[in-house]
């Protein structure tokens, strides 16, 4: 039963995996639909890379990559530009979607320019979320929003090149 | 008889907490949204000005509460917290 069950979901997907090996795109930049709740960032921007920090890991998007849905761990996303420096977001979390034909979508709840960043202020709410998780009761919504406030205050030492511990 | 040391190894039939591998969001009871919006939070408290007093507009929010009798909607009145409200 299992067996049957599995191989009758599989080949449909490798039917359609031997279908999707398409040509080669004419331009060599991909779609970009970068948007927040409260802002449109990029809509229908061609750029020549973007490079996603995954929950399950960092990677890279370029024209013709393969169609991948990745939820974001907060960290830094870099939109490569044609000829250009990379632009810089630092993003809270979110999702990233591209499609078939070269289009991503991103869709953060909050995204901030690296620069907006206060060292000093990462630093000390650093120190009061250790402070608060190690008071908190182990297990608890408290301990939880405390360990997000690490986690999230730690990579953004690292987005701006301060490293706490 | 010599018994199969298979018959120890066997899993028992007694209950089990969850032993799935999640986030430990997940195990505290908070749902994706609530975490990703804590972590907006934390981002938010995180800026320079002016951009953090742009992106506290976004966590600011206020509730209003009125009572519908026979239809007709009856006056708005400000509420601190849905606890207030009856809710």
């Amino acid at each position: 039963m299992l067996p049957q069950a599995a191989l009758r979901r599989t080949l449909p997907t490798l039917a359609r995996r031997a279908l999707s090996s398409a040509a080669p795109a004419e331009s060599g930049s991909m779609t970009l639909n970068f948007n927040l709740p409260h802002e449109t960032i990029y809509s229908e921007a061609p750029v020549s890379q973007v490079i996603v920090p995954g929950a399950a890991g960092e990677y890279g998007i370029t024209a013709d990559h393969v169609p991948i849905v990745a939820e974001l761990k907060p960290g830094i996303l870099q939109i490569m530009h044609e000829g250009a420096d990379p632009e810089k977001y630092f993003v809270a979390g979110g999702f990233s979607i591209t499609h078939d034909n070269s289009v991503t979508d991103i869709s953060c709840p909050e995204a901030v320019k690296i620069d907006d960043i206060d060292p000093a202020a990462v630093s000390s709410n650093y120190e009061a979320a250790k402070t608060a998780f190690s008071s908190a009761e182990a297990g608890s919504v408290a301990a939880a929003e405390a360990q997000i406030d690490i986690e999230v205050n730690r990579a953004m030492g690292a987005a701006i090149g301060i490293s706490l511990s | 008889v010599r018994l199969s040391p298979l018959l120890f190894l066997w899993p028992s039939k007694k209950k089990r907490t969850m032993t799935t591998p999640t986030t430990f969001w997940r195990l505290a009871g908070m749902s994706y949204v609530q975490f990703v919006t804590r972590a907006s939070s934390t981002v938010r408290a995180a800026l320079k000005e002016p951009a953090k007093s742009k992106a506290m507009a976004q966590e600011t929010f206020s509730y209003n509460s009125s009572k519908w009798v026979d239809g007709v909607q009856g006056d708005k009145v400000a509420v601190d917290t849905l606890g207030k409200a009856g809710l």
